[in-house]
């Protein structure tokens, strides 16, 4: 298993995809050896000076926090770490979008963790483990930790990360749900969340037959009115923001709280929990018996 | 076409933009001229007017419901109008309600408010008239069949595939995997957010022949080496974006929500014509992913490449051009 580089970077920058490329290395996807990161510090665009949300260590010690708190079951750190990596890394959703400051924290700042997250068990079909390098840049709904930051994003309730903690608690939910665009809707986020938590569903089978379905009804069906939204307040945001250069660390005990936006209607939120619940219990899902 | 299970609609809404104007960061407002929208090519651009500043902006609609909205005896009531604004990257999704004009127009109006801090690139904007169908609330009745691109970025309201291009000395470069390159004319970079083609100005005279201008034989060399270029591009993008598709569990791909759908969904009717372009996507994934086919299928994907980039006209003209010249040489 590989260690952290010989030389982490005080604070975080751009990596783009091109220059990044000759760092994800077969011995690194291997979990074998990790680049020393002074090349790879040259090859970065850097980011404001005068910005304190670019501080490495905060970051750094999250993950090595995360890594020992959950030394005996590396699944469970996404529910613990979503919510504190997006309290600690205090973005717009505007700079939350580049890539490259995702590919520059794993690749740069903390390889180690990627590998000790996403490195693949050895099974009889595939004996050579190994870390996809999606984890290391890829997708949003894939990358190691802009998969964790987005999932914080769209299923915080306002300043409430509760029910992100529901929701990554949940590998199959964060994997199928992750990457449609149906829970762009905040009420409906908080729908599919209160459905897991009160145990309606709660197999991979079941949420994506459900989330097959809700596509499929939206096809007909406008969510927009059925359960309206209110419009965020774009200054609570941005006051949260400003914060990050005085706030503390974020507790490792309690649940941080998040910006000071609205809660997602509760009408909204129930008249959905309503019309899913209905949708589930018609929806065609693998394995399950027909009631007849 | 969708088969819907209760009575809709037949024809479109349309909708119009009416006004766009930015919210500076000082608080004050700039109303933008006409030039930042673009009704025929239904794209709003917000960096007409060169503020980096904004913090927002508001988009002024109009939408026109098809006829038949109004009758007596429609099958729906409870008629509401909402504009939806959808960004695939930042995950927004900002509904405004529309409010109607008259007691009996088929004209709805209202604003939309587009937050900087929400989008990195491109949005889409579509409007949906919703109204209570059988009893049941929330159903779709009509809708725009064109979304308007909203372009956070942009200063010029044109859709279709957005290009970069830098010129860089792949020598000496800041970006050190250009040097790699150094030999090369230019090259094309389809990771970066959007597609970027980097000239080398190590090649003595190259950005003098791209700069030319006027009916010279020069100007046509330029157009041929800019299709030549267009070619590359369009070539390299239809491969990274087939390389990224994300597939559904059932194993249908998904048709990506940024340039890269822009770029299949153009291509794709010239690479396998005649079916729907969902369809199109299916066939040329599976022939990727699949054991037989990818090979046979690259006329078709270079076939697409040069048409996209008008290279037979930029060499039709480059041949003329030379002709004429040699003709007048030889006077």
């Amino acid at each position: 298993m590989i260690t952290q580089p010989d030389h982490v970077p005080e604070r975080l920058a751009l990596l783009p995809a091109s220059a990044a490329d000759r760092f994800l290395t077969e011995q690194l996807l291997k979990a074998e050896q990790v680049h020393g990161g002074i090349d790879l510090a040259k090859a970065v665009e850097p980011l404001p000076e005068d910005d304190a949300r670019w501080a490495v260590e905060p970051i750094r010690s999250l993950v090595e926090d995360a890594m020992f708190e959950f030394r005996d079951d590396r699944t469970r750190a996404d529910a613990w770490l979503a919510p504190r990596l997006h309290a600690t890394l205090r973005l717009t959703r505007r700079e939350a979008a580049d890539k490259r400051l995702w590919t520059h924290l794993a690749l740069a700042v903390a390889p180690d963790y990627v590998a000790w997250r996403h490195l693949s068990e050895s099974t009889a079909a595939r004996p050579e483990r190994r870390i996809p390098a999606e984890r290391f840049q890829g997708p949003a709904d894939r990358q190691c930790f802009s998969r964790l930051w987005w999932a914080a994003e769209l299923f915080r309730n306002g300043a409430d990360y509760e029910p992100v903690e529901v929701a990554c608690g949940n590998q199959d939910l964060i994997h199928t749900v992750l990457r449609r665009d149906l829970i762009d809707h905040r009420p409906t986020a908080q729908a599919l969340v209160r459905l897991v938590k009160n145990g309606k569903i709660t197999t991979g089978r079941e949420i994506n037959g459900l989330s097959v379905a809700v596509t499929a009804a939206g096809a007909t069906l406008v969510y927009d009115v059925l359960a309206p939204d209110e419009p965020r307040d774009p200054a609570a945001l941005r006051h949260w923001i400003a914060e990050a250069e005085t706030a503390p660390p974020v507790s490792r005990h309690v649940l941080p709280d998040g910006p000071d936006e609205d809660p997602v209607p509760e009408e909204s939120v129930a008249a959905l929990v309503d019309h899913f619940t209905e949708l589930f219990e018609t929806a065609p899902v693998r394995g399950r018996k027909s009631e007849v | 076409m969708k088969i819907y299970p209760y009575k809709r609609l037949n024809r479109p809404i349309t909708l119009r933009v009416t006004s766009v104007s930015l919210k500076l960061a000082d608080g004050t407002r700039d109303q933008l001229d006409t030039s930042a929208y673009s009704t025929q090519q239904q794209v709003v651009a917000l960096g007409v007017a060169g503020h980096e500043d904004w913090v927002s902006a508001t988009i002024g609609l109009s939408a026109t419901l098809p006829p038949g909205a109004d009758v007596p005896d429609a099958a729906w009531s409870d008629v509401r109008v909402v504009a939806v604004l959808t960004d695939g990257e930042t995950n927004v999704r900002t509904a405004t309600h529309l409010t109607r004009d008259a007691e009996d127009s088929r004209d709805w109006s209202g604003s939309l408010e587009v937050l900087r801090d929400d989008h990195l690139g491109r949005a889409s904007l579509a409007v949906d008239a919703v109204g209570t169908v059988d009893g049941v609330a929330g159903r779709s009745i009509a809708e725009t069949d064109r979304s308007w691109t909203v372009d956070t970025v942009s200063d010029e309201p044109v859709g279709g595939l957005q290009l970069e291009v830098r010129k860089a000395s792949f020598t000496r470069s800041s970006r050190e995997w250009l040097r790699a390159y150094a030999d090369a004319p230019w090259i094309v970079d389809t990771s970066a957010r959007v597609p970027t083609v980097f000239v080398n100005t190590d090649v003595e005279g190259i950005v003098g022949l791209l700069n030319s201008s006027g009916s010279g034989v020069e100007s046509k060399v330029r157009d041929l080496l800019v299709a030549q270029m267009a070619t590359d591009v369009w070539t390299a993008v239809f491969h990274g974006a087939m390389g990224d598709l994300e597939v559904e569990p059932g194993g249908s791909p998904v048709f990506p929500t940024d340039w890269q759908g822009e770029v299949l969904r153009e291509m794709l009717p010239d690479v396998v014509p005649g079916v729907h372009v969902e369809e199109a996507l299916r066939q040329v994934h599976r022939r990727r992913t699949g054991d037989a086919g990818w090979a046979e299928l690259q006329t078709r994907i270079h076939y697409a490449a040069i048409r996209r980039a008008e290279a037979s006209r930029a060499l039709g003209y480059a041949i003329r051009s030379l002709e004429q010249a040699n003709r007048e040489s030889e006077k």
